[in-house]
C-alpha cells in the first residue's frame, strides 16, 4: 500500500520550557521528527532529557504553567494538533492517540474497577451503549491476557504486571492510531518485561498501530522499534534506522552510552562510562550541549552549536566531527 | 576459611494471612575480596537475605559466620563490633540519605560513633580523605543531599558504608535508580575499591548484566529459595534451572544481529506465604511434572555448580 509511506505524524521545531522562580529550565529544544504508519519510533536518553516533555506535548497533557510550549508544530495525519481547540483535543486524547504512563501502580485510579476505567474512556470515544462497552473492555482484558470475570476488580487486587497490561489494554481499547509509550516496561521485572514487550508488539502488528517508545533500555530499543533517536538536553543529537543507529553509532554520546552497557565488551572488565553528568538544563552551554563531557571536545564544540548532519541516507547526527574520523 | 559464610539461614514474617517464608534455608560462602551477585525478580527476598545477614533483622533459623564466629545472635557492643565489619549500600541514593544533613555530616556520623577519632581535625581529614576515594569534590562538603544528582549521592552512600573499612559490604541495587551512564561510573568505582581495599560485596541486583559484570559467583533465587549458584562464568554458560533461563533469556538483547531464543515464562511469581512443600516455580516452568510437587534437594551437579531441580538431566 502507498500509503504505508506517508508521513503520519510529524513534529517540527518543538520548543518547551518550564519556568521554575526567575529561571526557564529548556525541556525540549527545536525537536523535529517523522512518524509513518505502523512504524515506532523510539526516543532514547537519561532522566531529565525530555523525552517525556516531548511525548506530553503531542497530547498536549503538560501542565501550563510551569510547562510552556514556545513554538513548533505537531501534525497528525495532515492536521495540525497545536492549533485545535481544548475540545478538539479531548476527542483525540484517548481516541487517535493514547498514552501507556511509566508507573502501571500511579497511573489507574485506586477507587475504581479495572473495568469502569476501560469503560469509561470507550464511551468517550465511541457510540456504545453501556453493555457494548463492558463487553468490549472484557474483549481488550483478554486479549491482555487477563481474565474477563476480573473485570470488576479493583487495581490493588493486580500485581505490577497485570496492571501494567490494564494500562494497556486501556490505551489500545480505542484502537488508537498513535500510542505514546513512556517506559512502558522500566517498573517490571525482567521476566514480566519480556511478557508485556511481546504482547505490545502483537497487537501493534494486528491493529498496524504506530508508536513512540520511551525508554533508557537499549536492549528495549533494539527489539521494539524501528527507527531510533537519541535525545540529549532536550534535543535529537542523532537518527537513523535501528540497524544503523545500532551497528554504527556516531555521536560520542550514543557511543559512550553503549560503552555503559555491561555485557556489551565481553571480556572487557572496566566499563567505559561517559564522564561527568547531564548539564543543568538552567543553564545549558552555549555550543554543543554534550561538549563539557564530551572526550573529543574541541574550541568549535564550545562556541556553537553543531548543526544536524546526514551522514548516510537516513542517518543524522549532530556532531562536528559526524561522518569523520575519530 | 570463607570470610562470610550463612548456614540453613531462614527469615519467616507473621503476616494476617499466614507465614511469609521471605528466606528459607539458604546457604553460601564468600570469599575475602569476592563478590558474589544475587539475582531474582522483586519479591524473591533478595533484600530481606542481605538485611538479615548483617543483622539489619534477626535471623528466623540458622546461622551467619564472620571470620568463623557465629554472629546470627549478637547484642550490644558486640554487634556494634559486627556492625563495623559489614555494612550496607542502599537502593535508592534520593530516601536514604538524611535530607537535613550535609554530605560531610553524613560521611562523618560513622566514623563519630565508632569513637576512634579524637579531634575535629582528624575527623575532617578522614572525611576528606573518603570524598577523594569515591570521587566528590570537596566543594559539596556543605552540600546538602538535595542539590546533589543520584549518581553522587550514591557516591556519598558508599562513602559512607566505606568509612570504617569494613569487610563485606551488601550493595542492594546500588544502580538500578541510576541512568546508564552514571551506573558505569558507580559500577567502576566499586570493582576500583575491591581491587585497593579487598572488601567482599553481596550484590543483589534484578540487572543480570550488571551481576555478569561485577561478581565471582551467582546466587539465583526464586521465592525465598536458592534456585542455581554457580561461578559467573559457568553460570553464564552452562546454565541449568528453567528459572535461570527464562530469567537470561528475558533480557532484551542489544546485539541485533543475534535476537536472544526467548523461553517464557507464563503468570508471575507467585506468593511467599505459605508455600507448598513442592517445588515453588513448578507453577510457572515449562517442564513442570508431577515430580516437581515434591520438595526439591540442591544437588551439585559439577564442582561449585548447585542446582535445585528434579529434571534438570532431562530438560538440558
Amino acid at each position: 500500500m502507498s500509503k504505508a509511506d506517508e508521513v503520519f505524524l510529524k513534529v517540527e521545531d518543538l520548543e518547551v520550557i518550564y519556568t521554575s522562580g526567575k529561571k526557564n529550565v529548556q525541556a525540549v529544544n527545536k525537536v523535529s521528527f517523522e512518524l509513518k504508519k505502523g512504524q515506532t519510533i523510539a526516543l532514547v536518553g537519561e532522566t531529565g532529557a525530555g523525552k517525556t516533555t516531548i511525548a506530553k506535548s503531542i497530547l498536549r497533557i503538560l501542565p501550563n504553567p510551569p510547562a510552556k510550549m514556545l513554538g513548533g508544530r505537531i501534525t497528525l495525519e495532515g492536521r495540525e494538533l497545536t492549533s485545535l481547540s481544548e475540545e478538539e483535543m479531548l476527542d483525540i486524547r484517548g481516541g487517535k492517540i493514547a498514552m501507556i504512563f511509566q508507573d502501571p501502580m500511579t497511573a489507574l485510579n485506586p477507587l475504581m474497577t479495572v473495568g469502569d476505567q476501560i469503560v469509561e474512556g470507550l464511551l468517550l470515544h465511541n457510540d456504545y451503549d453501556k453493555d457494548a462497552a463492558e463487553n468490549r473492555a472484557k474483549e481488550m482484558l483478554e486479549l491482555v491476557g487477563i481474565p474477563k470475570d476480573r473485570f470488576v476488580e479493583y487495581p490493588y487486587q493486580f500485581s505490577g504486571g497485570m496492571k501494567q497490561r490494564v494500562v494497556i489494554a486501556m490505551a489500545l481499547a480505542c484502537n488508537p492510531l498513535l500510542l505514546l509509550a513512556d517506559e512502558p516496561t522500566t517498573a517490571l521485572d525482567v521476566t514480566i518485561q519480556a511478557q508485556v514487550l511481546d504482547l505490545i508488539r502483537n497487537l501493534k502488528e494486528k491493529y498496524n498501530t504506530s508508536m513512540i517508545l520511551i525508554t533508557h533500555d537499549l536492549g528495549v530499543v533494539a527489539e521494539t522499534s524501528d527507527t531510533v533517536a537519541v535525545v540529549y538536553a532536550g534535543e535529537i543529537i542523532e537518527y537513523a534506522d535501528k540497524r544503523e543507529l545500532f551497528i554504527n553509532p556516531c555521536h560520542p554520546y550514543t557511543n559512550g552510552l553503549f560503552g555503559s552497557l555491561p555485557g556489551m565488551t565481553e571480556g572487557e572488565s572496566r566499563l567505559k562510562p561517559i564522564a561527568g553528568s547531564p548539564p543543568d538544563p538552567t543553564d545549558l552551554p552555549k555550543g554543543c550541549a554534550f561538549a563539557p563531557r564530551c572526550p573529543y571536545v574541541m574550541d568549535e564544540c564550545i562556541e556553537s552549536k553543531p548543526d544536524m548532519k546526514e551522514i548516510s541516507p537516513g542517518h543524522f547526527c549532530r556532531c562536528i566531527k559526524a561522518g569523520k574520523e575519530i | 576459611m570463607p570470610l562470610l559464610e550463612v548456614k540453613n539461614l531462614k527469615k519467616y514474617f507473621k503476616v494476617a494471612s499466614g507465614i511469609n517464608h521471605a528466606v528459607d534455608d539458604i546457604s553460601f560462602s564468600v570469599e575475602k575480596g569476592e563478590t558474589l551477585g544475587v539475582v531474582g525478580e522483586s519479591g524473591c527476598g533478595k533484600s530481606t537475605l542481605g538485611r538479615t545477614i548483617i543483622h539489619l533483622q534477626e535471623a528466623t533459623d540458622g546461622n551467619v559466620i564472620l571470620n568463623g564466629e557465629d554472629i546470627t545472635h549478637v547484642h550490644g557492643k558486640k554487634l556494634k563490633e559486627v556492625r563495623e565489619k559489614m555494612q550496607i549500600i542502599f537502593q535508592d541514593p534520593y530516601s536514604s540519605l538524611n535530607p537535613r544533613i550535609r554530605i560531610e555530616g553524613t560521611i562523618e556520623e560513622p566514623l563519630r560513633h565508632s569513637g576512634k577519632f579524637k579531634s575535629k581535625a582528624e575527623l575532617k581529614e578522614e572525611t576528606n580523605r573518603l570524598m577523594e576515594l569515591v570521587g566528590i569534590d570537596e566543594r559539596l562538603r556543605n552540600a546538602y543531599p538535595h542539590e546533589l544528582d543520584g549518581g553522587r549521592r550514591q557516591r556519598v552512600g558508599i562513602a559512607r558504608a566505606l568509612a570504617l573499612n569494613p569487610e563485606f559490604i551488601v550493595c542492594d541495587e546500588p544502580v538500578s535508580a541510576l541512568d546508564v551512564s552514571i551506573q558505569a561510573q558507580v559500577l567502576n568505582l566499586l570493582m576500583d575499591l575491591q581491587d585497593s581495599t579487598k572488601v567482599s560485596y553481596m550484590f543483589v541486583t534484578h540487572d543480570l548484566s550488571v551481576v555478569k559484570h561485577i561478581s565471582d559467583n551467582i546466587c539465583v533465587m526464586y521465592l525465598g529459595q536458592l534456585v542455581e549458584k554457580a561461578s559467573t562464568e559457568e553460570l553464564f554458560r552452562n546454565t541449568l534451572h528453567p528459572y535461570t533461563k527464562a530469567l537470561l533469556s528475558a533480557i532484551p538483547s542489544v546485539d541485533i544481529n543475534n535476537p536472544m531464543k526467548r523461553l517464557e515464562l507464563k503468570g508471575e511469581i507467585t506468593s511467599p506465604i505459605d508455600p507448598g512443600p513442592g517445588c515453588r516455580f513448578a507453577a510457572r516452568c515449562p517442564f513442570a511434572t508431577s515430580k516437581c510437587k515434591e520438595p526439591q534437594k540442591l544437588r551439585e551437579i559439577s564442582k561449585g555448580h548447585f542446582v535445585s531441580c528434579c529434571r534438570i538431566e532431562e530438560i538440558n
